[in-house]
């Protein structure tokens, strides 16, 4: 099934050109339609990381060594998560043009939207480096941070997964609008995004296994922060979830999202 | 798909398609709905939109659909561009589709050009190919002053040439037009036929509804009446118009 689908995708020759197509114009649609453009995007982690940084070093004084690094790397991979996943939940709906007309696949529109938010995400991460390598008191990076490069593509995989999930459920039931955004914000809190790690594992443990954005936040800090080797067992554990997720997903859109042109 | 079936002759193949509506007063489409009418259930309504028909049609064939209001052509059309699956049988379609009613696919937050760039790149077109006919594209509608214009502020008339000039210019290799001469003004009307006749058909598998019999008649080499969700007769237009007209007097 899941074969299929990619060499479908592929077979037609425009379709990587459709994807940056739709990608772009996607991208352009949240960021250039006022005035300050893609400035908007940077303004959300960095409010984020004043008033967490606020809270927690200059009140609670947790004393996590760099923090605003530690948080900044954090916020951004989870900031994409929830873009990926919250912002497509209607996504049947609002891009009902798109398939209402032809007999185009709908994963190909998942893809793109992805895609779109990728280009957020490493545009983050580019401000991410230039903040790291210049404020972060001679921090640098190590061979390591290549790695960061699969973790990206593991967040993909579990975003995109979890985006076919929740969004084909969306046809059935509208209220996993609302009950995604209680996960989401339980999510937030049960990451390892504020905390230090050894605080996260003694407090909660299991959650690093349980939760799959834990993995990938603990894994991305390791390599890029710490100049360490992912956790091998968390980092194929992580992958392995994700991809339970995507097929999960891929098996819910063709389940459900055949009767998206007349439920929505 | 497009390479494997291409030396077929049949460009779509229905076989037992059936289509049943169940139609609720309130839609259940929330957790909290059902839970609140887990134990009274309002029976929905059940419409038989279409009742076990088969068909083929042939690959470059104009194939016209007749028939009254209701009577399931538009649901039908749905389904043999694959955008409303199935309850019964399957439909084969070899070949990208493209199902154009009042618009097309486009999107009101988009201008009319990049409009016009999603729905060629989402026809199978490359942006290059689209390069090409963006300017006829945009000529045909008559919209060389709204280019960068988002369609939100076009008048149904202007989307409905942008739509109609897409479709002719970009078009896929299964065309179904529902009741598409009734776009725009008189003069846009004739130019659409025009081109309509002249070339674009040809090469092309059309499936046409229409409640003009005078131009079912003009393009089709075969029409399906349908009544009440079934096939009555497929044939040739003549014959199968004579019979709609004369059933539909009888009432």
């Amino acid at each position: 099934m899941a074969l299929k689908l990619i060499s479908d995708w592929f077979r037609g020759t425009n379709k990587l050109e459709r994807f940056w197509l739709l990608a772009k114009i996607e991208f352009k649609l949240r960021y250039y339609e006022n005035k300050l453009g893609l400035i908007w995007a940077l303004v959300k982690p960095i409010s984020e990381i004043i008033i967490f940084y606020i809270a927690f070093e200059v009140i609670m004084l947790q004393g996590t060594p760099n923090f605003v690094s530690f948080l900044f790397i954090g916020i951004v991979l989870w900031n994409f998560f929830v873009e990926s996943t919250s912002g497509t939940i209607a996504l049947l709906q609002t891009k009902k043009y798109l398939y209402e007309y032809t007999n185009m696949n709908k994963i190909e529109i998942y893809i793109s939207v992805i895609g779109s938010n990728l280009i957020g995400l490493f545009f983050n991460l580019f401000m991410f480096f230039i903040y790291f390598l210049i404020f972060g008191n001679g921090s640098y990076l190590s061979v390591h941070a290549i790695f960061l490069l699969a973790i990206i593509v593991n967040l993909v995989i579990l975003s995109l997964g979890i985006s076919l999930i929740i969004s084909s459920l969306f046809i059935i039931a509208h209220d996993i609008v609302q009950i995604w955004t209680i996960v989401i914000s339980l999510g937030f809190w049960i990451s390892p995004i504020l905390f230090k790690l050894q605080d996260f594992r003694d407090h909660l443990p299991g959650l690093d296994y349980i939760n799959p954005m834990a993995g990938i936040i603990i894994n991305a800090r390791a390599v890029v922060l710490y100049h360490q080797f992912p956790e091998w067992g968390l980092f194929f554990w992580s992958f392995g979830y994700s991809i339970f997720f995507l097929l999960l997903g891929i098996y819910s859109l063709n389940k459900l999202g055949s009767k998206a042109a007349e439920k929505l | 798909m497009e390479k494997k079936n291409s030396k077929e002759k049949f460009a779509l193949i229905a076989k037992n398609i059936s289509k049943t509506f169940f139609i609720t007063e309130d839609i259940q489409n929330t957790i909290k709905q059902r839970l609140f009418t887990i134990f009274n259930r309002p029976t929905p309504k059940k419409v038989e939109a279409i009742k076990m028909m088969s068909f083929e049609i042939k690959k470059g064939e104009c194939f016209g659909i007749i028939g009254r209001n209701g009577s399931g052509k538009s649901t039908l059309v749905k389904i043999l561009a694959g955008v409303y699956p199935v309850d019964t049988g399957y439909v084969k379609i070899s070949g990208s589709t493209m199902l154009m009613n009042l618009g097309v696919g486009m999107s009101h937050e988009l201008s009319a050009r990049e409009n016009i760039y999603v729905s060629g790149s989402v026809l199978g077109l490359k942006i290059k190919e689209i390069d090409k006919i963006f300017d006829s594209i945009i000529a045909f509608a008559e919209l060389e002053e709204f280019v960068d214009t988002k369609i939100k502020y076009f008048s149904s008339g202007m989307l409905a040439r942008l739509g109609f000039s897409i479709a002719v210019n970009a078009g896929a290799d299964i065309m179904f037009l529902d009741e598409i001469f009734a776009v725009g003004d008189f003069k846009f009307q004739e130019k659409a036929i025009k081109i309509f006749e002249k070339s674009w058909i040809e090469g092309k598998t059309v499936v046409l509804i229409s409640h003009s019999m005078e131009t079912i008649q003009n393009y089709c080499q075969r029409v399906a009446y349908i009544k009440h969700g079934e096939i009555v007769h497929i044939g040739l237009p003549e014959e199968t118009i004579a019979m709609y007209l004369q059933e539909e007097d009888h009432h």
